[in-house]
């Protein structure tokens, strides 16, 4: 019952990208190499001898807008959606928890690929919005059920004391949960919703499935009109690649940033 | 006035389980305005229970707690109107760590009591200079010794203007050389006519501040007196043996 005041604990949630920290020398070699590896390579090729990359890359950067709107967004969304569900998840309501917990569970369950299909010409089906704002949705329901637990495992990180301190004051959960959990949990959940910032960036290419003309489909196009099937395949990698590992980076120093300002 | 007619904290017949087990046991006993009152008796024997049930931290299953003219223990009772007026310090001090000691203040001020900034500020730094840290009032709760954190979070309390304060073991978790600064400050209060429930381990405190004290094991109220007649001549085999392993 006596809450240490103890730092926050770190909590371990996330999946795949994993962002290198200054501390892991191994890694943030690793990320140098194939970071400057990645953009000297696309130089080569763009100004090397044949004309046929600079074709591409003269090609595909309208994708690149889609690619990252469709991200954006999404994690924008998402962020929304997750909050409600880890909020629902935490709720002493039993139905409200109820339903949380089943969104979460049957999100989880299904392919994120199953899922967008399903999603879009569900949505299609009931209402007329562009491509990208169902594709964007679909993305959002589907990431807002893994961050829905990454908020939830922020919010149960901090201290119960802080609560009962709040509410202690004469405030309602609702202004405890804003003025005092939210603002503590949100730095903590800040590192894994970097991590699936970086994932969502890279699932967001199975939109190309739908009608998003992102990256990764924009490739497609140029490769079928062209048959240049491998070398379109390698800048769109390459590009991929460039766009993960800077963010990684943008979101390390970020989160070094957070942590260095107390 | 409540005066003396009605009790600021009236318990009467509490009982709590946490699932089968009984940690209050038909506790009974009322704090009038102005009265200091300090719960002492080994660990586990409910103090923390009995003193978080009076804001409503802690559900009670059978029995009534009025805290003034509130019922508590109805749950139709809007529980954040007992709370404004009823303040409460943790033993882990629990100050807010994203805010500075200065918004720590104001927080509940602004968004319970509804005051506009200017004016909590200005509550706040008084009831900081009060405490004895006003220096620190932008600085962030990690940057405080336990000491000076507890005095924030007592300075918090205040800043409601509540009309009673619980404190739970407020010293247990401070160095020995701070334990003095905090004690002096809920000394002052005391003498201010502040309204006190003390859950502590502090005798020399008890002794020289209670009006009464209430002496707690496995649930129940043991003992219930004047500090005189408690830490000089107890009637309860426990009391006894408790003041002899804690004095
Ligand atoms: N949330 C809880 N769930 C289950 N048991 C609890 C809970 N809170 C307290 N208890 C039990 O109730 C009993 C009374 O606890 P309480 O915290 O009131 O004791 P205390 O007198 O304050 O002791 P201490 O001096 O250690 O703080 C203890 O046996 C404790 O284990
Ligand atoms: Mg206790």
């Amino acid at each position: 019952m006596t809450d240490n005041q103890s730092p926050h604990k770190a909590i371990e949630v996330g999946d795949g990208a994993a962002i290198p920290h200054k501390s892991d020398s191994g890694l943030f070699t690793a990320w140098r190499i194939a970071f400057f590896g990645a953009i000297a390579l696309c130089l080569f090729l763009a100004f090397g001898r044949s004309d046929q990359y600079m074709a591409i890359f003269k090609f595909v950067p309208d994708g690149i807008l889609v690619t990252f709107k469709v991200t954006l967004g999404s994690i924008l969304l998402a962020i929304v959606v997750g909050l409600i569900a880890g909020l629902g998840r935490i709720s002493t309501n039993r139905f409200i928890n109820g339903l949380a917990s089943l969104y979460v569970e049957v999100i989880r369950g299904i392919p994120l690929l199953v899922q967008l299909f399903y999603i879009y010409y569900a949505l299609g089906r009931f209402v007329k919005i562009p491509d990208m704002v169902s594709a964007i949705i679909a993305m959002a329901v589907c990431y807002g059920a893994y961050m829905g637990e990454i908020f939830r495992a922020g919010i149960q990180s901090i201290p119960k004391g802080q609560m009962e301190a709040a509410l202690s004051l004469g405030m309602s959960r609702g202004q405890a949960m804003r003025q005092v959990i939210l603002p503590q949990a949100f730095k903590v959940v800040l590192p894994p919703i970097g991590n699936e910032f970086i994932a969502l960036l890279k699932d967001s290419s199975l939109v190309s499935i739908l009608a998003v003309s992102d990256l990764l489909r924009r490739g497609r196009e140029y490769a079928s009109e062209t048959f240049s099937y491998f070398e379109t395949y390698t800048v769109i990698a390459l590009i991929y690649l460039v766009m993960t590992l800077f963010f990684s980076k943008l979101i390390g120093i970020m989160e070094e940033r957070l942590n260095d300002g107390r | 006035m409540t005066a003396d007619n009605r009790p600021m904290i009236e318990v009467s017949g509490v009982c709590k389980y946490f699932g089968s087990f009984q940690a209050l046991d038909d506790i009974s006993f009322s704090v009038r305005d102005g009265e200091k009152v300090v719960i002492i008796g080994p660990s586990g024997s409910g103090k923390s229970t009995i003193l978080r049930s009076i804001n409503r931290l802690e559900t009670i299953d059978r029995g009534k707690i009025i805290v003034d003219g509130m019922d508590v223990s109805n749950p139709k009772v809007d529980i954040c109107k007992v709370r404004e007026e009823v303040g409460m310090v943790f033993q882990s001090f629990n100050l807010f760590p994203h805010k500075t000691v200065l918004e720590n203040l104001t927080l509940a001020q602004i968004v319970v009591r509804k005051r506009d900034r200017q004016e909590a500020e200005k509550i706040a730094m008084e009831l900081l200079h009060k405490v004895g840290i006003a220096e620190k009032a932008a600085a962030y709760p990690a940057k405080l010794s336990g000491g000076q954190q507890q005095r924030v979070a007592i300075a918090r309390s205040l800043a409601m203007n509540p009309k009673a304060i619980l404190f739970d073991e407020p010293t247990s978790a401070l160095d020995p050389e701070m334990i003095g600064e905090v004690l002096d400050v809920m000394k002052t209060l005391a003498r201010e006519g502040m309204t006190m429930v003390v859950v502590t381990h502090e005798m020399g405190f008890a002794r020289e501040v209670a009006d009464r004290v209430i002496f707690m094991d496995h649930g129940r109220i043991v003992e219930e007196g004047t500090p005189e007649h408690f830490f000089t001549n107890p009637t309860h085999e426990r009391a006894k043996l408790f003041l002899s392993q804690i004095l």
